[in-house]
């Protein structure tokens, strides 16, 4: 019976894959439901922000700010790529290394030197394998991302932007639509791109003066888009995880089913055999 | 004509405080700011103190950040804010 305890070995390794993903499968789900009420919570704090530097913007004040300075053509840039620090999540690294190298490759054709900062272990790995000098590598974001861990991956390159040093700063990551779409976006978050404003204005009074709310106000605003990415990459992680361990927990009940239908069938065939011979041997000796 | 005003207290990370209360007094960037109903529309910055929520218990320990005022809705937004 040596081909039904091969069969057997193998379903019984099947089992105890399956139990993992399902494990897994279901642990994204409860971590993605609490990342998914973050994102959800950053969004007050964006819009609140993101309506009033509308309502003081103005194009004048805007060449006075180095923040909003727009450059003709960029001659440094730095990239942030996002990625996860664990793998099993299908192909979402992937895809988000995918969109870094296009836009590194579009900002590298138009003669920009870029830098670029990768936050993950799994980005750093792929970098490091192709052979490409990183800037700056984070490893210790966890997958609950505070506001401080965007601040202190920023400030440095705010203030570079703000001395002349960058022209330009983008962040990839991916956007949290829903739990079914997670695309991989390039952003760029310097110089910052005014939000429109929306509805009546308000005529404010301003303490002490609109250029120096907005001057307090510009690195926020930045320090919160890093925010915003760090914290919907997060959820998409999550996501792209439950979706991947879902189907692979999918496939290994569909390849038990098969299995244990090919074991019954040999284990039959095996029994319909040892029937044969007894009776071939009984009517033997009776002849 | 309403007598209260529409608090919240918004972090990044959360929305700390949102409800109804008759004043709020704030730390500005050069000392301290009281607002109470019908207050004209302002924004200012501001600066570390504690945040005062109505005659209650709800305080903030803050830290920079801006208070916008509008049609009695106050909004304080901040980077840095702890319970007290």
């Amino acid at each position: 019976m040596a081909k039904g305890r091969e069969l057997k070995g193998r379903i019984k390794s099947v089992e105890n894959t399956r139990k993992i993903t399902r494990t897994m499968e279901m642990v994204a789900t409860s971590k993605m439901k609490r990342a998914q009420d973050r994102v959800v919570a950053a969004r007050p704090y964006a819009r609140a922000l993101g309506e009033v530097i509308a309502s003081l913007y103005s194009p004048e004040l805007a060449e006075r700010f180095p923040l909003l300075r727009q450059p003709e053509r960029e001659g440094r840039a730095a990239v942030i790529l996002l990625t996860s620090n664990r793998g099993l999540a299908g192909a979402f690294n992937a895809n988000l290394i995918k969109e870094a190298r296009t836009l590194l490759a579009r900002l590298e054709s138009a003669g920009t030197t870029v830098e670029l900062h990768v936050v993950g272990k799994k980005g750093v790995g792929y970098f490091g394998y192709v052979g490409r000098a990183l800037a700056t590598t984070r490893t210790d974001l966890t997958d609950r991302p505070t506001a401080a861990d965007a601040a202190s991956l920023v400030d440095g390159l705010i203030g570079r932007f703000t001395t002349g040093e960058l022209d330009a700063v983008y962040v990839v990551g991916s956007r949290f639509n829903s739990v079914l779409s997670t695309p991989p976006t390039a952003d760029r978050i310097l110089p910052v791109t005014p939000p429109a404003a929306t509805g009546a204005q308000k005529d404010y009074l301003l303490f002490p003066s609109a250029e120096t709310i907005l001057t307090e106000l510009l690195p926020s605003y930045v320090r919160n888009a890093v925010y915003r990415a760090l914290v919907e990459t997060a959820a998409a992680e999550q996501a792209a995880r439950r979706t991947a361990m879902k189907s692979a927990t999918d496939n290994a009940g569909e390849m038990l089913n098969l299995l244990r239908r090919t074991y019954n069938r040999a284990r039959q065939a095996q029994i319909t055999q040892e029937i044969a011979e007894i009776v071939g041997g009984a009517s033997a000796l009776q002849g | 004509m309403s007598r209260a005003l529409k608090v919240s207290v918004i972090s990044p990370e959360a929305t700390l405080f949102e409800g109804e209360a008759p004043s709020v007094i704030a730390p500005a960037f050069d000392g301290e700011v009281g607002i109470l109903p019908q207050h004209a529309p302002m924004v200012t910055t501001l600066g570390r103190g504690v945040l005062r929520v109505g005659e209650g218990t709800t305080r903030f320990q803050i830290e920079g950040g801006f208070l916008q005022v509008v049609d009695d809705v106050v909004r304080i937004v901040t980077e840095h804010a702890t319970k007290v």
